[in-house]
């Protein structure tokens, strides 16, 4: 249970009380519901005055704070069309208003559109003390096991990058049985990024152009089978969107569209 | 720790937990207006606030969090603007929008849809109907269909810009943008002479009858009742009040789905520092009963007791707990040691009669309904042949036979199943539940905590939804047994998680049809076989599986010589499982029969060749007719023969029909293609359904109506209103044989103590049975004082008799137009001359049910290389009678059809071997948001049904039979799956479009 709550004005206090193995101390990042904690007492370390709920974009490069809100990366000018799609099948405005990155990449599970796009646009993520960057793809395997660090404070990704998102769901908005994220650099590099299973979205595919994303997308869901549909299905289907994804792209690179 | 919050700019220090989350502070302050939905991961935004003026859920921030920031709640929006000497400024444009527009049902959402209106029109005064949506997503309501929460906001938008709007029902004179429905000016040709086609903004379009017109509140958008406090979020829900020393109440439900309860240790529970009670089935009385909210005798099985040594599906009750916290409640909960002996598992209820299986009932309390038989896992059987069926099919050209099968559903009505019980100062036991049946509650719950019934008063607060789902005499007695226990009050409120593994759902069944057809059309004979699934306990088990059958299969009778005598056999039996109990849910079995029925007249249609409406109306029950169930069954008493009177399908048909512009598109190839998206196809699909109004001669529902000093009138009635708008409707037509407008009728419902007796709202009685009985107490109310009036006016010199007096105007009114007000006339009777209290209390009973009818017309996308199905657009146009209130009954339709098109395409309950569901929260079981719906369309197309004073039928539940086979009809339309289950999930159109032509190609592919 929660017996202690924090709020920490600086970053080496938060640190110092994340430290303390004696306060048995969580961070407190504004996640997606308030964790039911054991019966051990637990510390809250809220980071919210810690200035982490800041998203710009600085030299083609997009940088988040931890502590930024999905509605607030969805209304900035770091948010593409195909990531503010993902943002709103994630989860309802109110939820939007509160969940921020880093307590969404916390305790999202394979089904979410969102990380599913970021591990796309393969987002490094800043863990502090002493910024260590991590890519999201190296860590959300290992998430429930291994932490870099104490807590997030940032995530950045390139801003000059396309990205395309498709997904199947049972009504408009529910959370995907597949979704597929496809980033596109404008070296050719091609990133596909598959969600709608599992602990965590996984990647289909990193390459120097997209020749083989198709194959990529099948194999990587060859055991995706559980309550919510066959592996079979997934597989089919991912290929499917896995095209799609790259013909939109290449209709927006084309028409010179937004990223 | 200690904090300050600001809440609506007042400051205020207090002491919290460092867990505490906001929610609850708030509400432990006062701010009643944040509710609760029972979720833990902000799924459904009742508890929504504003923090800095962005809508956020409560439920999902620590109090301490919220410290430094603005924290706005639904008390700070607006007021009643008339507090005696006091004057407010009143309701805000929003709260006010919300009033006139009718979208306000249960209220329970109300306040937080408001708050996320006020948040979006601050910083966006002008948002298209797309931002609304998006503003309400975070907020889900299973009542409205948010159409008219959304155009309560663009209405509210328009209003604080200046604008002006037209009034509820005026056709507009500007804008398009802020009431979308108004664009749409399909207009129709008038039927018949006699018929008045009304187009409106708020208003669904409504095609009324002569009988109908002429009347001053009765077929008008008055504006509900219960509104004005519902838009405040005034403290009107059961666990809106406490009581000093209350305890909570938690339960410990069983994890594994059948087993014995070897060894039960409670002591550690029991030793925990703030438990009041922790109670086993060790503990307390064992009382065999039915959960069951109906009438006496209860027509099915007595199979439950409130703890046994014995679990049946996983969620059953172990043990309960009440503590002085929910924090120590739930630890004790956990400290609660019980070794199971393990019992095999029944899922598949095919797998229920099978000789080895294992008996779930196997009680010696047991107590057998009819033919159910406890030894076979049977809670119910129904075997009815009406004509001769098999000479029916020797006599068809063809036969079809097919097996569909529906799912289990949940309810999710918002507000949780939330009881508080006290003792009061007479030792009597106060039971505040929402519940849809507070005597029922009553009656079959005495026996089982051992009180008399008339130590028992239940009263019934404003419900937040429940679609049957509080027609379950379901957790009164937990809180029950726990005040007994320990002499406190106690407040139990289930979670949402809760709701889903142990409350009550819509029974999922396996339906076989077969169906006898001639080379014209004629249907010959007509056989459903029903297996139904009630889960571990029967309650409605026989009536549910019954109306299955009995609605769904008397829309069919046949035509020609089959008309007069129509071959009809339906079989059902409903068997146990190791699953959660199935119950009541609006429909009552309706959908189940309804999916099979119109799925299986499409694939004939298809087979040969028919026009899908020629050959649904050729064989469809007619005006006069024998409703052919009704001489074979009757909710499990003796059936009586019912005539069928009013039957306005054909009208149905041909207003949904130019709705939808069917015929341009029905058959059109270039309709159904999508150009640059090839992938996509649309298709268009309808189905015919019929419900049923009330049981007849059981269902009685009483009220009483008395005169007060101002000519104002308390209208007491027993029916529930469970957001529907009965209370409205009911003071509706006792204002318009009184002669008042509707705010002068103070309607309450209701109180085993106070109000008349009613059975409750269900089987779509409300309107119909407490609506006559309102009535008849109105016309003897009305009586009197009509005497009174000749009285008064022969004193006056003006000779008449009480006959020739109207009750108009607040006035009783001479032919010559000299009038006497109400209210010198309820002064004259309470003050000044042979003084007698002017009230009457009446009931009623129908001989007859009779039902609507409507047409259900569905358009659909499907993409046929992913199996998805977008549900375009939906439009139902019904017969239900007179419709006494535009707004609230088209609020019905637009709500039944979106919790139909969640039963359509995406919402199930699905259990792994061992009995343990998938779905626990809202988001694995999918609703529908508010930024995610199709277009909706409601039409009425009126009949004046002569058994009733107002001519009205029922309108709750018909809107729910007919949107999934609709749109399982426009699929096959699409891409030519033919579904025989639903939800429509995409991997089975998937499998099914694998089948079929139209996308082998993709397929091989990847084979």
């Amino acid at each position: 249970m929660i017996t202690k709550y924090h709020r920490p004005k600086t970053f080496n206090k938060a640190v110092s009380l994340l430290s303390d193995k004696s306060l048995n101390a969580v961070a407190l990042v504004g996640g997606t519901f308030i964790k039911n904690y054991s019966d051990k007492p637990v510390t809250v370390v809220d980071l919210q005055d810690l200035g982490l709920d800041v998203v710009e974009v600085v030299n083609q490069e997009v940088e988040a704070g931890s502590m930024v809100t999905m509605q607030k990366l969805r209304e900035s000018d770091a948010g593409n069309n195909a990531l503010r799609r993902a943002i709103m099948l994630e989860a309802g405005k109110n939820v939007r208003n509160t969940m921020t990155l880093a307590g969404h990449l916390a305790s999202c599970d394979g089904r979410s559109p969102l990380t599913t796009a970021l591990l796309a646009l393969d987002v490094s993520m800043t863990w502090q003390p002493g910024n260590i960057r991590v890519q999201l793809g190296d860590h959300l395997p290992v998430r429930s096991h291994k932490s870099p660090g104490l807590f997030i404070s940032g995530l950045s990704w390139k801003h000059d990058i396309w990205l395309a998102f498709e997904y199947v769901a049972r009504s408009p908005l529910d959370r995907p049985i597949v979704c597929v994220a496809l980033a596109q650099w404008p070296s050719g590099r091609t990133r596909l990024a598959l969600g709608g299973y599992g602990n965590a979205p996984i990647i289909a595919f990193d390459g120097p152009e997209p020749a083989g994303i198709e194959y990529a997308a099948k194999d990587a869901l060859y055991d995706a089978d559980d309550e919510w549909a066959s592996a079979e299905y997934r597989q089919d289907v991912a290929v499917t969107l896995a095209r799609r994804c790259l013909d939109r792209i290449q209709v927006s690179q084309t028409a010179e569209g937004e990223m | 720790m200690k904090i300050t919050l600001n809440i609506n700019q007042i400051e205020i220090k207090i002491k919290v937990n460092p867990g505490d989350r906001l929610l609850d502070t708030l509400r432990d302050l006062g701010y009643l207006g944040v509710k609760s939905g029972g979720c833990v991961r902000g799924e459904c935004g009742a508890c929504t606030v504003l923090l800095d003026g962005k809508s956020v859920n409560s439920c999902m921030l620590l109090a301490a969090q919220a410290e430094g920031h603005l924290i706005e709640t639904i008390e700070a929006q607006g007021q009643h603007p008339d507090q005696g000497w006091k004057k407010t400024t009143g309701l805000d444009p929003i709260q006010q929008a919300f009033i006139e527009t009718g979208a306000i049902q249960c209220g329970y959402c109300t306040p937080a849809m408001v708050l996320a209106a006020e948040a979006l029109l601050r910083d966006n005064p002008k948002p298209s109907e797309e931002e609304v949506r998006d503003a309400l997503s975070g907020v889900l309501c299973r009542c409205t269909g948010y159409v008219k929460p959304v155009q309560a906001i663009l209405r509210a938008g328009a209003l604080l810009r200046g604008e002006t709007v037209p009034a509820i029902g005026e056709k507009p004179q500007v804008s398009e943008e802020w009431l979308p429905e108004f664009r749409d000016e399909t207009r129709l040709p008038d039927k018949e002479d006699d018929k008045v086609l009304i187009l409106s903004g708020i208003l669904p379009r409504l095609i009324t009858t002569p009988e109908s017109k002429g009347m001053h509140t009765v077929g008008h958008p008055e504006t509900k009742v219960d509104a004005m406090k519902l838009v405040q979020g005034k403290p009107a829900f059961t666990a809106d009040i406490t009581k000093p020393d209350m305890l909570i109440a938690k339960v410990l439900y069983s994890p594994v789905a059948h087993a014995n309860i070897k060894r039960i240790d409670v002591s550690k529970a029991r030793a925990l520092p703030g438990v009041a009670a922790v109670l086993t089935w060790e503990d307390i009385p064992r009382v065999v009963y039915s959960t069951a909210g109906q009438s006496d005798p209860i027509p099915g099985p007595l199979d439950t007791f409130s703890l046994d040594k014995k679990v049946r599906f996983a969620g059953d009750r172990v043990a309960l707990v009440a503590a002085e916290t929910a924090e120590i409640a739930e630890h004790a909960i956990q400290l609660i040691e019980v070794e199971y002996d393990e019992l095999p598992v029944i899922i598949d209820p095919r797998d229920a009669m099978k000789e080895d299986a294992a008996q779930i009932h196997d009680e010696p309390e047991y107590v057998n309904f009819a033919a159910s038989d406890a030894s076979k896992n049977l809670a119910a059987e129904i075997r009815i042949d009406i004509g001769d069926v098999d000479k029916g099919f020797k006599e068809a050209d063809r036969i079809f036979e097919e097996e569909y099968v529906v799912p289990k559903v949940q309810l999710a009505h918002i507000e949780p199943h939330v009881v508080i019980t006290y003792w009061d100062s007479d030792d009597r036991l106060i039971i505040r539940t929402s519940t849809q049946v507070p005597f029922h509650v009553r009656r079959i719950i005495a026996p089982v905590i051992g009180l008399p019934v008339k130590r028992i008063r239940v009263i019934k607060p404003r419900i937040g939804g429940a679609f049957g789902g509080k027609q379950e005499v379901l957790i009164e007695d937990v809180a029950a047994h726990l005040t007994i226990a320990t002499g406190r009050p106690v407040l139990y409120e289930m979670t949402r998680e809760e709701e889903f593994i142990a409350s009550r759902s819509r029974h999922p069944m396996r339906i076989k049809l077969k169906t006898g057809v001639k080379n014209d059309g004629t249907i010959t004979a007509n056989e459903m076989i029903c297996l139904s699934d009630t889960g571990a306990y029967g309650c409605h088990a026989l009536t549910v599986a019954g109306n299955t059958g009995h609605k769904s299969m008397a829309l069919y009778v046949g035509d020609g010589k089959y008309r007069q005598s129509p071959n009809i056999r339906f079989h059902a039996d409903a068997v146990y499982t190791n699953t959660p109990p199935s119950g009541a849910y609006r429909g009552y079995g309706v959908p189940q029969g309804a999916w099979a029925v119109e799925r299986q007249m499409e694939a004939i249609v298809l087979e040969m060749g028919f026009d899908p409406i020629d050959f649904r109306l050729k064989n469809t029950l007619r005006p006069g007719e024998l409703h052919p169930f009704s001489t074979a069954w009757s909710e499990g008493r003796e059936p009586k023969p019912e005539v069928v009177n009013t039957i306005g399908l054909e009208d149905c048909v041909a207003q949904g029909k130019a709705a939808i512009d069917w015929e341009s598109k029905r058959g059109n190839q270039s309709w159904h293609e999508i150009p640059g998206k090839p992938f996509l196809k649309r298709g268009i699909g309808l189905a015919l359904v019929m419900q049923g109004t009330s049981i007849p001669h059981l269902d009685m529902g009483g009220a009483s109506i008395k005169l007060n000093d101002d000519g104002t009138f308390n209208l007491l009635v027993g029916a529930t209103d469970l957001g529907t708008g009965s209370d409205t409707v009911l003071g509706q037509m006792a204002a318009e044989v009184l002669g008042v407008p509707l705010e002068d009728m103070i309607v309450y419902s209701s109180d085993t103590d106070l109000t008349p007796f009613d059975k409750g709202a269900y089987a779509s009685s409300t309107t119909y049975i407490s609506g006559a009985a309102v009535t008849k107490a109105a016309n003897k109310v009305a009586e009197r004082i009509k005497l009174r009036a000749a009285r008064m006016f022969s004193e006056r010199e003006i000779r008449i008799v009480a006959e020739e007096i109207k009750l108009v105007n607040r006035s009783a009114v001479t032919l010559a137009g000299q009038a006497i007000s109400i209210e010198e006339i309820a002064m004259d009777a309470l003050h000044h001359t042979d003084q007698e209290q002017i009230m009457a209390v009446a009931s009623h009973v129908s001989p007859v049910s009779p039902p609507p009818f409507a047409a259900q017309f569905a358009e659909v996308t499907v993409d046929i290389e992913t199996g998805q199905v977008t549900v375009d657009k939906l439009i139902m146009a019904v017969d239900a009678g007179v419709i006494i209130n535009p707004v609230t009954a088209s609020g019905q339709v637009e709500g039944g059809m979106v919790q139909a098109l969640g039963y359509a395409v995406c919402e199930e309950m699905v259990y792994d071997a061992n009995g343990k569901a998938r779905e626990t929260d809202f988001l694995d079981y999918h609703i529908f948001r508010a930024d995610e719906m199709p277009e909706m369309k409601t039409i009425f197309v009126e009949t004046f049904e002569p058994s009733h004073p107002f001519g009205v039928k029922s309108v709750s539940e018909i809107p729910i039979d007919g949107v999934a086979p609709a749109v399982g009809n426009a699929i096959l339309d699409a891409c030519g799956v033919s579904l025989k289950e639903i939800p429509a999930v995409p991997e089975k159109i998937w499998c099914g479009l694998k089948k079929t032509n139209i996308n082998r190609g993709l397929c091989e592919n990847f084979r």
